[in-house]
């Protein structure tokens, strides 16, 4: 009897050890978290009215507007920080100026980068909607694409892309020529720069690459020279799904915040994790969906931390800022 | 004479109606709420020859795909572009015969 009370003791400690552990490795246990931020300002609600959205799947911010991708409605709608409606641009199709499904957004030197998840390119326009330039064509080439989800612009005028169905990250000249990538094509895989259905990269102010690994589960990042240097999500980034703090279960956009720290969209359970540019686990906010599906779509970060998501459930852009 | 013209038009458009709807599939896919997923399908049944429209219901975890008129799809074509797009057939039905629909599992 006494040997079995010993066993239970031992197995209890066993299992406290390997959860902490766990949690540890999985960034659920740590102590530098902050609060949580707060919903300061949304709008929206499902048509193709100017305010409505059918589907917004990507989100950019300048000082003064922002620009939201209406992807069934095959549009990008443009808002004042109020909620405002300003201008649209775009209409569904496949020629210049149109566009199908267009998703992750970025603004580089006065130019919106839009991703065209179903004609496989990526459509440069200016922030009054002039369509500018068209970069890339649908394949499994060089500088092709299928289904592109989101695109970081360097300093340089370089581009990143996350060619989701390729299972790649493009590093393309700004004419579009390549230079090279991470992961193997059409292959997905879990080891260091290798991806499971990547969605989306950001740079951070020195040049780091951060790719949300989508399907995988975490985050990957790159140093200036194309170098592996850490990935985060779930245990050991093993692109282990969760609920819990530090794992993600499909990242679907990611934003670097003013201070180097790292916003990641966590679809399925609805919420904005914010970590260290190391991956340490801060925060985590988000809405609740009012209607069949999730909402912690995409998010982008003004210049002052204020923090702006779509929320795809219920067809909504939320504004939110720090307790 | 007009009357009757209208009359045949109404008719016309509601054969046509029915015959539309006789070429529709159901087809059951699990985990189609994130948009990543859900276009993906769509995307790869748009290549299927005669698919003019795919519709994807989240809520049901449904996608209803219309065909031209004498156009079909066939289970297993179905199934090639659920797997694709990186997802499991978990039902095929022509529309009308859901309650029928088989297992695709």
């Amino acid at each position: 009897m006494r040997n079995v009370g010993k066993w239970l003791a031992y197995s209890t400690l066993g299992l406290v050890i390997a959860l902490t552990l766990l949690g540890c490795a999985g960034g659920a246990i740590n102590w530098n978290q902050e609060p949580p931020y707060s919903l300061v300002l949304a709008w929206g609600e499902k048509g193709s009215g100017p305010g409505q959205f059918n589907d917004p799947t990507g989100i950019a911010v300048t000082e003064t507007e922002v620009f939201v991708s209406d992807a069934r409605n095959g549009r990008i709608q443009v808002f004042d920080h109020q909620g405002r409606f300003k201008r649209a641009f775009g209409t569904a199709g496949d020629g210049p100026g149109e566009l199908g499904r267009p998703m992750n957004l970025t603004i580089h030197d006065e130019k919106l980068y839009v991703p065209e998840y179903m004609n496989d390119r990526i459509q440069v326009f200016s922030l009054a909607g002039e369509p500018l330039e068209i970069i890339g064509g649908p394949g499994d080439g060089p500088g092709q694409f299928n289904a592109p989800g989101g695109v970081a612009v360097a300093d340089n005028g370089d581009l990143l892309v996350t060619d989701f169905y390729n299972q790649r990250v493009q590093h393309l000249r700004r004419d579009g020529s390549f230079v090279r990538q991470w992961g193997t094509t059409g292959k997905t895989g879990k080891g260091a720069g290798e991806f499971t259905y990547p969605t989306d990269v950001a740079l951070a102010g020195d040049g780091t690459l951060y790719v949300a690994d989508g399907y995988g589960n975490r985050v990957q990042v790159f140093d200036t020279g194309g170098d592996f240097l850490h990935k985060w999500g779930g245990p050991f980034a093993l692109g282990i799904y969760g609920p819990f703090k530090g794992w993600f279960t499909t990242a679907t956009s990611i934003a670097i915040g003013p201070e180097g720290n790292v916003f990641v969209a966590d679809f399925y359970n609805d919420r904005i994790q914010k970590f260290t540019a190391e991956g340490d686990y801060l925060t985590a906010f988000g809405s609740e969906p009012d209607n069949p599906g999730h909402t912690g779509m995409a998010v982008a970060i003004e210049s002052d931390g204020t923090v702006w998501s779509v929320n795809f459930a219920d067809n909504r852009v939320e504004k939110w800022q720090p307790d | 004479m007009t009357g009757k013209f209208i009359l045949m038009l109404s008719a016309l458009m509601f054969s046509m109606a029915v015959l539309a709807a006789d070429n529709q599939y159901v087809l059951g896919v699990d985990g189609l709420a994130c948009p990543f997923c859900a276009y993906g399908i769509e995307k790869r049944l748009h290549k299927v020859d005669g698919v003019t429209d795919v519709q994807v219901d989240v809520g049901e975890s449904l996608v209803r795909v219309t065909l031209q008129e004498g156009k079909t799809l066939t289970e297993e074509r179905a199934r090639q572009a659920v797997d694709e797009a990186g997802f499991t057939l978990r039902s095929y039905a022509e529309a009308g015969d859901e309650a029928g629909s088989s297992d695709a599992k």
